[in-house]
């Protein structure tokens, strides 16, 4: 298979570690993306896989191959760097040949495979022009076309988005999840971004100070974080998380916030007065209750109008909320909001002192 | 609550728009120079500098278009025309100075010009940050030294007797060179000189403009599957071309102006025949012979070989290499 294997993947600076012996599989033609906060390890990782950076410990493989001590060139991965890396002085066609050039492939082959590349990504109309008389997004898709020239095993994406406005960074990620549907390549993706995790990914793999945190799809993240940190790094507005003490009563669990409870999941393993934290999404709020769930009563600060949505920012005692509410084209009903509901099933608790979710699993 | 604005069509302001006077363009400087004084208090130096080292000596210029004499002074001295130049132009002494400047200014561009931009690329192939440092310092040293030091070095290094030259010839059975009283080989010491001088020194500009170029550019290549040696010809030599033509443009401006204390020091009478340059002929011709007034017009005519020299090398790099000094 054409996947990557990353075994006990150690990187350390002297005598800093920086990645602390991750394990992670990348299938084939799977579109796998490390998220995390910077500095997480994220993109060492990544320039681990390409063969920029040594491992210190720990095993690579690429298409079932060890690859520790081989070159980049000789690993079959092409890279998409963050500003590109264009060669400013060489034309649009040059820089996307450039890579079979140096391979010494024919000139009827490079001619052809460059034309045909240039054709997806919508470059022809440029091939002549060098990188500073492009705009971002088409250089950007210069940077992928050199990618693509080679048919690489793996892909490896460093970041590529982040140079753009939010505009294009939402227009260049549809079109990279239309070639990568097309192109059906093995796709190592990084970002800090958590949106762009979302709608790129096959699968997340979501890193914090060197370490794995939680690996998943999009949605088992979003809905079963497997802590606190995932719970706040996916999903915008992150999860709302606040600590609580868990008290037992007739109808289940509840979890006391400043006096205020809420109603925790069935199946929940944990004991009466065990501090935790409890955490709801701002979308799993609503304003009108559903199923007979006790009110949360909140004091409002301040309304943030989106157009077709509204954030509610609240509080419970010292305890931040934010609401994530339809606004129905009004939002003038939205300025009087004293209370929320907080569906049980929809409910996170996390242990206090280790982050970690007692929740079990959810349906999607 | 949305406001309507009166809206002004593009076409409409063009028409309107015209081309700042003079006297606008003043009052603007004006004003400028009111709210950045700061900034023209510290260009004030400069400024003086130019006006009182190189605008004032052009007034001096005219004497080489009069029979200057000292006792008459610059203003009184009778116009004389193009004389001195006609003068000039049919001596063989200043024909063959003019030359020799060239045939040593075509030397050093050719040898001279390209050993900093190798000594740059050897220098960013080293690894080991240690002895890059001691490399660098050893080759910078010589440009540090007296010119005058310089010269006494060579003198010894040359000599026919106790020079190192010499002896090493002398252990393959070579027969001694009195090097520097044999006109042949007076270029090749000099342009070797000149290199050995300040090629080190100035490596530092392409090794800053080395220091320029983009580490991704880099990696890019290398997942590519380039070698270092076609990471260096295809990426850092096409990534310094800007600064190795201004070098170019700046070093062609300077063709006329071969280093005068080194020929001085290094130069005589039995290498005249190649040694003699214009500045060293000048030199001879205004402080030796007192002839002021032909002196000046050798010199006038130095840079204005040299103005029309970098005004063709700037023209020629702005439209083939679109980069250019101005």
């Amino acid at each position: 298979m054409s996947g990557v294997l990353l075994e006990s993947i150690v990187k350390a600076y002297g005598n800093i570690e920086v990645v602390h012996g991750i394990d992670l599989e990348v299938a084939e033609k799977e579109f796998v993306v490390l998220v995390g906060p910077s500095g997480c390890g994220k993109s060492t990782t990544l320039r681990m896989i390409a063969g920029l950076e040594e491992i210190t410990a720990g095993q690579i493989s690429i298409d079932d191959r060890i690859v520790n001590r081989i070159a980049p060139k000789d690993r079959d991965v092409a890279m998409v760097f963050q500003n590109y890396a264009l060669y400013p002085h060489l034309k649009v066609f040059e820089n996307i040949a450039f890579g079979l050039r140096i391979r010494k492939e024919s000139k009827a082959h490079i001619q052809k495979t460059v034309a045909d590349v240039s054709e997806i990504l919508g470059l022809t109309p440029y091939l002549d022009r060098r990188p500073a008389e492009l705009s971002g997004g088409q250089r950007q898709r210069v940077a992928m076309g050199r990618a693509i020239v080679r048919h690489p095993k793996v892909f490896l994406f460093d970041e590529p988005l982040s140079n753009l406005d939010a505009k294009l960074r939402t227009q260049m990620r549809a079109e990279i999840k239309r070639l990568h549907k097309r192109l059906g390549a093995t796709s190592v993706y990084v970002t800090h971004d958590q949106v762009e995790a979302m709608t790129l990914a096959d699968r997340i793999v979501v890193m914090n100070d060197g370490y794995i945190e939680q690996i998943g799809t999009p949605m088992e993240l979003f809905t079963n974080p497997a802590n606190t940190f995932v719970a706040s790094f996916i999903g915008s507005p992150p999860m709302n998380q606040m600590p609580a003490k868990v008290t037992r009563s007739p109808s289940g669990f509840m979890a006391t916030v400043n006096d205020v409870a809420f109603t925790l999941p069935d199946n929940l393993n944990v004991e009466d007065g065990q501090p935790v934290v409890v955490g709801v999404r701002p979308e799993h709020l609503t304003l009108n209750d559903s199923d007979g769930t006790p009110p949360i009563p909140i004091s409002l600060d301040l309304v943030e109008p989106l157009g077709s949505e509204a954030l509610l920012h609240a509080s419970i005692g010292e305890n931040q909320l934010i609401v994530k509410t339809e606004t129905h084209g009004d939002i003038d009903h939205l300025n009087s909001v004293t209370q929320v509901y907080a569906p049980p099933h929809l409910v996170s608790v996390f242990d206090a002192e280790t982050g970690a979710a007692l929740t079990g699993l959810r349906s999607q | 609550m949305s406001t309507d604005l009166p809206r002004t069509t593009n076409a409409a302001t063009s028409s309107v728009r015209s081309k700042p006077s003079f006297g606008d363009k003043l009052i603007r400087f004006i004003d400028h120079v009111k709210r950045e004084w700061q900034l023209y208090l510290m260009l004030l130096p400069a400024i003086v500098w130019f006006v009182v080292f190189l605008y004032k000596p052009m007034y001096g210029l005219q004497i080489a278009f009069k029979d200057y004499s000292i006792f008459r002074g610059v203003a009184d001295s009778p116009w004389v025309g193009f004389e001195h130049f006609e003068t000039l132009l049919s001596n063989d002494q200043f024909a063959r100075a003019f030359w020799n400047t060239i045939k040593i200014s075509a030397l050093n561009l050719l040898f001279g010009f390209p050993a900093p931009i190798i000594l740059a690329l050897l220098f960013n192939e080293i690894i080991n940050t240690t002895y890059k440092r001691v490399t660098q310092t050893i080759v910078y040293l010589p440009h540090f030294i007296s010119s005058v030091i310089i010269a006494g070095i060579i003198t010894t290094a040359f000599s026919p007797t106790a020079g190192v030259v010499n002896t090493v010839m002398g252990w393959f059975g070579l027969d001694s060179i009195y090097f520097l009283t044999r006109p042949e080989w007076f270029r090749p010491i000099f342009v070797g000189t000149g290199i050995w001088q300040e090629a080190g020194f100035g490596s530092i500009v392409f090794l800053a403009a080395i220091a320029g170029v983009s580490p991704s550019l880099y990696e890019s290549a290398v997942v590519d599957g380039a070698s270092r040696w076609q990471m260096m010809w295809k990426i850092t030599l096409p990534s310094i071309l800007p600064t190795i033509i201004i070098m170019l443009i700046i070093r062609i401006g300077n063709v006329m102006e071969v280093s005068f204390e080194m020929i001085i020091l290094l130069y005589q009478p039995a290498t005249y025949e190649t040694a003699d340059v214009v500045n060293t002929w000048v030199f001879r011709q205004g402080l030796s012979s007192g002839q002021y007034d032909v002196a000046a017009a050798a010199g006038l005519f130095n840079a204005i070989v040299a103005f029309v020299l970098v005004m063709v090398a700037n023209t020629l790099s702005r439209r083939y290499v679109r980069t250019s000094l101005w």
